[in-house]
């Protein structure tokens, strides 16, 4: 009997509340999908040190899930209770008919279940499909073919997502049973007729907090657009602090100061039903300014995470280049002569290329010199990291004839040193802005350094590109000089560079292949190989992954704040649409037509939904911009497209989100009506 | 006299085939300028359905309403709506009063929605105001009045748009009797001093014994007419409790 009586509530909730429908089954998906990712490998070609990295994006996106989960928790017991109070005279009701308590919530309880289990199927079914086509976007993320198409079902993402949501559903459903054994049966009789005490604040302290909020986020403003944010100091604590502050108090005094500001303008706020939308906005934003700073502070990140994400991805795919200039890269401690070595196990390199070149980093003779020699000039610019731990590291040679075939076998122009002269180079720099600007101070103030008692002029330009292919070079900083200086020298390093010879690309695949072949095969040794091979494909697998991470953790993140946010926006709204039907009708029958009332209700929601989106849109701006200074500085980014696509994603979502909201508000307000 | 309100064999059904009930079964009166006219009646009797149907709310099944001339059962929806603010002046025994409005924004709102010039609309009000004599509670909001205040807010919003017809759904149906006269006597001063024209349903007898003339109605159909005339309301009333009392006293209905 209670079963029957919660599966028709449960029928006729579906129809007022497609929206908590809609936004749990979202939910459950896109949980679905992104936990689903490492299924993906099945329909991919995919190199092991890729499916390595796709591992460890799974276990990241799992920790992360867990983080979600919270988020989606809160967001369920919050839709819930708003649903609960929206049915508070039907629960009178059934108390007066003589149902126990016990009951009524049992009968919730149900309801809660069948509705948990609907969305939970609907869900799971829409993740299923839904991440057939992620398969689309990792392949193209890490570069790699399609082997074909294949069904992608993920057992684990599927079970995990039962049991998280199973679990946020038992609180609800706990939750919902707590908050029944707390209600009055008078207030419950009477929940419709209670209207909301307005709080009118004064105007003059409306007034104050207005210009307050407006100057904390303004000095915010300034105060981060000045420091930047590289360094996640107590500057920028404070910085987060002030804004956040600035943005509850803008929430706090927005509505009232702009009433009073307009009622100095009888004309325009006696027009039409301007002077009701601002009174609506004004009496709820009042109890709702604390949901509203949430939502505008998670609309903000959402705008922050999606944008810089995509942004990351252009960043990184241009940060590579410096790090994998050739196909492979063969190096090793001291002197050697690689290609020996490697046939020690049976390793033939000339198999793969006609065409090596082979050079090393030297000690300077007297075995004095540091890297002290360049970056203590410089020191208060160099960061603390690197400060101390390399600063004492010696400061290694390269062979100016070594540097320029390197340069030729990229296809760069070498460089000509004048009698005496000496390059500093640093693949590092590259990278890390703050050294770069260091380095260029400091041929700005020196014009020599001297070596092993002699002094040599300074090269007029910083050495960056690369001249070994791999992840970590660790050479950060060196100098290129003239073939008889280093020469005599002790070899610290020796190496071996060379590109593919016919098919490249299949070619560098048997090289990697071949390569972590040879290294299964000897892992059992007992010094191991003392070689260490990295080729450009491994080096790229690297940066595409974690260009992957960043934009599935991203976009995960982003699409979640985003529909908590537009959902809990969306369901403020309609939970107050039986309070504002009240209100409408009386409209309707002192003589607004149709046309007016309609224009109404759009206004005051689309009010509600713009105002947060929009400071969070100016601070998105600043924050951008800061961000963007940043990454430019690892790699110039298309800022302007990433805007535009993250954009295009939240109009969607959140345009979406405020139409459903209006179209079910209206069918509210206007419901019974002739 | 020229008539303001006329009723035309009017009949309102709900229900289907199977199950008809006829709310308003062939009423037809009509109310002329000036007058203060009280619909009595049982509850269920239809004299709800009756106010709904004049004040354009509801639609008639057959027969037609002409208010000033206007048959208002032909007009589309957004002319019924300006009708409505224009022709139509309503006090619910609720009192309708917007609760995030404070009583001066309620009063001008419908001249807001008409349009009226600000200027204009101001100078209505405060002169509204100043003869149902709420001066005082202009800047508070509802939450803040009393019910007699809330109604006399509403009543002033009733007259503010200088309707044709002010239609009064059991306006003192939530007053205590002393908010309840303070109300009436504004009503009667609205109908003796601006020559208002009135039609006010009720099921209270002292209410009624305000108004100049009370059509009766029974079950869907009109049962009688009580003319005040130069009767005292003292007399008046006891007319009309003779009436209420053969309305529901027929010594069938008690055997």
């Amino acid at each position: 009997m209670f079963f029957k009586l919660a599966a028709k509530n449960v029928r006729k909730s579906l129809r007022d509340y497609t929206l908590y429908f809609l936004t749990l089954s979202f939910s459950v998906c896109i949980f679905y999908v992104f936990n689903s990712i490492e299924a993906q490998k099945a329909m991919l070609s995919i190199s092991s040190s890729a499916l390595d990295i796709l591992k460890s994006i799974t276990m990241l996106i799992g920790y992360i899930s867990v983080f979600v989960s919270f988020i989606l928790g809160f967001l369920i017991v919050y839709a819930n209770n708003f649903l609960i109070r929206r049915r508070k005279k039907e629960i009178g009701i059934y108390l007066t008919l003589g149902m126990k308590k016990g009951k009524v919530a049992r009968m919730l309880v149900s309801e809660t279940f069948i509705i948990g289990v609907i969305s939970l199927g609907a869900g799971l079914l829409a993740g299923v499909f839904l991440s057939q086509w992620l398969s689309v976007i990792t392949a193209n993320l890490f570069d790699v073919d399609m082997t074909g198409y294949r069904f992608v079902f993920s057992s684990m993402a599927f079970i995990k997502t039962i049991i998280y949501f199973g679990v946020i559903f038992l609180i609800v459903m706990f939750l919902s049973t707590l908050s029944i054994s707390k209600y009055k049966l008078i207030d419950l009789i009477n929940a419709d007729k209670q209207n909301e005490r307005q709080k009118i604040r004064s105007p003059l302290l409306t007034a104050v907090l207005f210009l307050l909020s407006v100057t904390f986020i303004g000095v915010a403003y300034g105060l981060v657009l000045k420091n930047g944010i590289q360094k996640f100091d107590t500057m920028l604590k404070i910085e987060m602090a002030m804004g956040a502050v600035g943005t509850f108090l803008f929430f706090t005094s927005l509505s009232g100061f702009f009433l009073k500001l307009l009622q100095f303008n009888g004309k325009l706020y006696f027009k039409g039903l301007n002077m009701f939308i601002l009174r609506q906005i004004n009496s709820r934003i009042n109890t709702a300014h604390i949901s509203m700073t949430f939502i505008c502070l998670m609309l903000f990140c959402t705008i922050g995470i999606l944008s810089t994400a995509l942004g990351a991805n252009n960043a990184l795919n241009n940060g590579y280049r410096f790090c994998a200039p050739f196909d492979a890269t063969f190096s090793a401690a001291g002197k050697m002569d690689i290609p020996v070595e490697m046939a020690k196990y049976g390793f033939d390199i000339g198999s793969y290329t006609d065409n090596t070149l082979s050079y090393a980093l030297y000690r300077d003779k007297s075995e004095k010199l540091t890297k002290e020699a360049i970056l203590g000039k410089v020191l208060d610019e160099i960061p603390d990291n690197a400060r101390s731990f390399f600063i004492k590291q010696p400061l290694l040679l390269i062979r100016l004839s070594d540097y320029n075939r390197l340069m030729e076998l990229q296809g760069l122009k070498g460089i000509t040193l004048l009698e005496g002269q000496v390059a500093v180079y640093s693949d590092y720099a590259e990278y890390t802005p703050e050294l770069m600007t260091a380095l260029g101070h400091y041929l700005e103030k020196e014009s020599s350094i001297g070596i092993s008692g002699s002094t040599y002029g300074l090269y007029d330009r910083i050495l960056t590109n690369g001249i070994v292919t791999s992840t970590a070079s660790g050479i950060m900083i060196a100098l290129v000089v003239p073939d008889s200086v280093a020469d005599g020298g002790k070899i610290e390093k020796s190496f071996i560079s060379f590109n593919c010879k016919g098919d490249r690309k299949s070619m560098r695949k048997k090289l990697e292949t071949d390569l972590y072949a040879m290294q299964e095969r000897n892992k059992d040794q007992k010094d191991g190989i003392k070689v260490q091979a990295e080729t450009s494909d491994i080096v790229k697998t690297i940066a595409a992954g974690s260009k992957a991470i960043i934009s599935f953790v991203g976009i995960y993140l982003g699409i979640i704040f985003l529909i908590t946010s537009a959902a809990v926006l969306a369901l403020q709204q309609l939970s107050e649409a039986s309070d504002n039907r009240k209100r409408y009708n009386i409209l309707q029958k002192i003589g607004a037509d149709d046309r007016m009332i309609n224009m109404a209700l759009m206004k005051q929601i689309a009010i509600y939904f713009i105002l947060p989106l929009a400071l969070a849109c100016i601070h998105s701006i600043v924050g951008i911009k800061v961000a963007n200074d940043v990454i430019t500085d690892v790699g110039g980014i298309n800022a302007l497209g990433n805007i535009i696509t993250t954009a295009v994603m939240i109009a969607a979502v959140y345009g979406s989100y405020f139409l459903a909201t209006y179209f079910s508000s209206k069918q509210i307000v206007l419901k019974g009506r002739s | 006299m020229t008539e303001i309100l006329k009723v035309q064999d009017v009949e309102k059904y709900y229900g289907n085939k199977g199950n008809l009930t006829k709310a308003i079964d062939h009423v037809s009166f009509s109310v002329d300028q000036g007058e203060f006219v009280g619909i009595m009646g049982a509850s269920g009797s239809g004299k709800t359905t009756l106010l709904n149907l004049i004040s354009t709310v509801d639609k008639v099944t057959c027969g037609h309403i002409f208010i000033r001339g206007n048959d208002i059962t032909e007009m589309k929806s957004n002319e019924l709506a300006r009708f409505r603010r224009e022709e139509l002046g309503f006090v619910f025994q609720d009192f309708n009063l917007l609760d995030t409005l404070n009583g001066y924004e309620n009063i001008i709102l419908p001249l807001s929605i008409s349009g009226v010039p600000h200027k204009q609309a101001k100078s209505h009000v405060e002169e509204v105001a100043k003869r149902l004599d709420i001066n005082d509670v202009l800047t508070k909001y509802p939450y803040e009045m009393s019910g007699g205040q809330r109604q006399r807010i509403a009543a002033a919003r009733a007259i503010v748009t200088n309707p044709a017809i002010i239609l009064a759904d059991e306006p003192t149906g939530s007053l205590d009797s002393k908010s309840a006269r303070m109300l009436l006597e504004s009503l009667e001063n609205l109908h003796k001093n601006l020559n208002a024209t009135i039609l006010m349903v009720t099921h209270d007898a002292f209410t009624a014994s305000y108004c100049s003339r009370i059509l009766f109605i029974k079950d869907g159909r009109l049962f009688n007419e009580l003319v005040r005339g130069s009767y005292t309301r003292k007399e008046f009333f006891g007319r009309i409790i003779d009436v209420i009392t053969l309305l529901g006293g027929d010594a069938g209905n008690v055997l």
